[in-house]
């Protein structure tokens, strides 16, 4: 099936950065699965030690996004109380709407 | 399910190749051992070898021949100095002989003044040892006058004879040549021809004994032997003299030609050394030497290199079946997995008057993981039955326990007729109360069979398609916060009537979830695939099974199909 061979292995690569207010950016690039959710996990462990006041996903670049990639940033939600989403391509927005996350993750206004 | 398998297989290969290399150790045979015993060069070093004595050989040999050819030449040179030494040595044996020749005709051959000319010239460590004025016309051949020794000639008229009388047309220097007798000699003459009563002059020397001389050794030809010939002839006979003590000289020579007289000198020289200096005699030597030492060196190096890569390759392939064990024991892992997964699922689902039921579930197509989907349905009395379908997050053993645990704590909230918002609620509270890193979701359907009423409640699951005839759509649902996010999440009911006949799937996203692509597509493909053709509910079940998984599938899926059967 044509239609199915995107469901191959990707890879994601996770970029830190400080937001101009200070808050701490995780820039995730490519795809965040359940092979890759793990790595992320453990970055997100490190920064939400340090008990930031808030912490920002930068999606622009995230191609896709599975529901244990999403269980990740709940959980940091559930750490940190100012957690947003910036710039989720369509694709991951439609993921977290129909999870019923948006109030949970919202998106950067 | 990548990563976790790689990083197993990383833990788990150096542990194997430890053992691996202990039991090689123990084997035996085992080639570290067998090298130290005796050395095997490899085939790349022995080629490096051969080639490098070749190249080596090939630039001794070159350096010989430019060296031999540079000797030659040197020595082409050196016999042409001492050609020309000899040249000037010439006129000292000529002129004196020629004056005096002069004087005797004009003073009629008087023996008194010939003595008185030639006595500077005749005795010992002189031009010459003898030295005799022989009038030619006279009746017999006799020397009127004799200076130093008596001239050997004298004892020989037949050959006085014939010498004068061929010296006396001669203008020149005449070399009687080599008087063989005990005592060899050297005769040369000088006459003025064409005078009426002619004179000749005549003088001899002895050739050294057995016509040997050494050359003083701060001489400017010390380096080279010589032997010096009367006339153009090298033979035995004509030798004058030589410093050789083995004759005739050998090897490498150089000959000149000095004109003497009516005769020649041939001069032969060979070099008693190296003309162009000993380090240019040993450069092909030394050129071999550092070759072949070089050679050996390259050719060690090669051999170290080759027994490198050999001994790579073996641990390249000693990982290659390391990693091939890992496979097969994650292969057997995973199907302990799947075991577990199957386990934990209904065996049969329960039969329900006037609602047929049929489910599948799709296992991840790799890796060891088994997934978080599962179902339910169970009766809630009252003639209404409870379907439950979820999606753990995550993969392997503790997606599968939680799958479990939820499992069982929405059959008991079911079995006290819990509404299905309740049920989420519920649900919700109990899995916080763990410390977790999960989410799930979760939709929760409560089927009246009879009233053919629907009343649906869901924790950020997919929306279940509801297909009526050719047409299909999915269930609006209001949608709440996944099980897991929050301890008191709430759940809205969504209550819809069900026409006759009517066929609900809920799924897991496993079904339309692919990568770079909205789920709307997904749901959209789904859709159709489910109303392209009318089919038992057992058979739509396996078609969207079948058509929508792939081998290549990363997530598991589980399908849930509910039909009316009036």
């Amino acid at each position: 099936m044509a239609e199915l061979d995107s469901d191959r292995p990707g890879e994601l690569v996770i970029d830190t950065a400080l937001d101009p207010t200070g808050a701490p950016i995780l820039i995730l690039s490519g795809e965040l699965d359940i092979a890759s959710a793990g790595a992320l996990e453990a970055t997100v462990a490190s920064i939400t030690a340090k008990n930031p006041e808030q912490l920002i996903f930068d999606l622009s670049r995230l191609r896709f996004m599975d529901s244990a990639g999403i269980a990740v940033l709940v959980d940091a939600a559930r750490k940190v109380n100012g957690v947003h989403l910036r710039d989720p391509s369509p694709i991951v927005r439609r993921v977290v709407e129909l999870m019923g996350l948006s109030s949970v993750l919202p998106i950067e206004s | 399910m990548g990563k976790a398998p790689e990083a197993k297989t990383a833990s788990a290969s150096p542990q194997n190749l430890g053992g691996r290399a202990a039991a090689e150790g123990a084997g035996p045979s085992a080639t570290p051992a067998g090298s130290a015993r005796r050395f095997r060069p490899s085939r790349a070093a022995g080629v490096a070898f051969l080639l490098g004595l070749i190249v080596t050989a090939a630039f001794a040999l070159t350096s010989l021949g430019l060296y031999e050819h540079n000797e030659s030449h040197l020595l082409r040179l050196r016999a042409r100095e001492v050609g020309s030494v000899l040249t000037a040595v010439v006129p000292s044996v000529q002129t004196p002989l020629a004056s005096a020749a002069e004087l005797a005709d004009a003073t009629g051959g008087s023996p008194q003044k010939f003595r008185v000319f030639m006595a500077p010239y005749v005795g010992p460590g002189r031009q010459f040892a003898s030295a005799s004025l022989w009038p030619l016309r006279a009746s017999k051949l006799v020397p009127t006058a004799v200076l130093g020794t008596a001239p050997f000639l004298a004892s020989l008229p037949a050959q006085a004879h014939a010498f004068f009388a061929h010296a006396e047309k001669s203008p020149r220097l005449n070399v009687l040549g080599i008087l063989s007798s005990a005592h060899p000699s050297l005769g040369f003459e000088f006459a003025t021809p064409g005078v009426a009563h002619g004179f000749a002059v005549y003088a001899e020397n002895p050739l050294p004994k057995n016509r040997r001389s050494s050359l003083a050794s701060n001489s400017a030809f010390s380096d080279l032997n010589y032997a010096l010939y009367l006339g153009h002839s090298q033979s035995h006979g004509a030798l004058l003299v030589t410093n050789v003590q083995h004759f005739p000289l050998t090897g490498r020579h150089a000959s000149t030609v000095v004109p003497f007289g009516d005769s020649a000198f041939t001069v032969v020289v060979t070099p008693n050394g190296s003309l162009s200096g000993t380090f240019f005699a040993n450069l092909p030597w030394i050129i071999a030497v550092v070759g072949v030492l070089v050679t050996l060196a390259a050719a060690l190096m090669t051999d170290r290199l080759q027994r490198r890569r050999v001994h790579a390759e073996q641990l390249a392939g000693a990982l290659d079946r390391v990693a091939t064990e890992n496979r097969r024991m994650y292969t057997q892992q995973r199907s302990i997995a799947q075991t577990l997964q199957h386990a934990l699922l209904p065996d049969a689902l329960p039969q329900f008057r006037g609602l047929e039921v049929s489910a599948r579930y799709v296992p991840a197509a790799s890796g060891i993981d088994i997934g978080g989907d599962w179902y339910d349905i169970v009766d809630a009395g009252a003639g209404q039955v409870l379907l439950l379908i979820g999606d753990v997050s995550g993969h392997g053993l503790p997606a599968a326990t939680t799958m479990a645990s939820l499992r069982h704590a929405a059959q008991a909230y079911a079995a006290q007729e819990y509404r299905p918002a309740t049920v989420l609620a519920k649900l919700s509270s109990f899995v916080d109360s763990t410390p977790h890193s999960y989410l799930e979701t979760a939709l929760c359907a409560l089927i009246d069979v009879d009233a053919h009423r629907l009343t649906l409640a869901s924790a950020g699951h997919l929306p279940p398609l509801l297909i009526t005839g050719n047409d299909g759509h999915f269930v609006e649902v209001d949608v709440g916060a996944a099980i897991g996010v929050t301890s008191d999440a709430q759940y809205q009911e969504t209550t819809i009537g069900v026409p006759p006949n009517a066929t609900l799937v809920a799924f897991t996203d496993g079904l339309v979830e692919r990568r770079g692509e909205i789920l709307d597509i997904g749901l959209a493909r789904l859709r159709d695939t489910a109303t392209s053709q009318r089919l038992t509910l057992e058979d739509l079940v396996a078609k969207l099974a079948r058509d929508l998984t792939s081998e290549h599938h990363r997530d598991d899926t589980a399908i849930v199909g509910i039909q009316w059967q009036n």
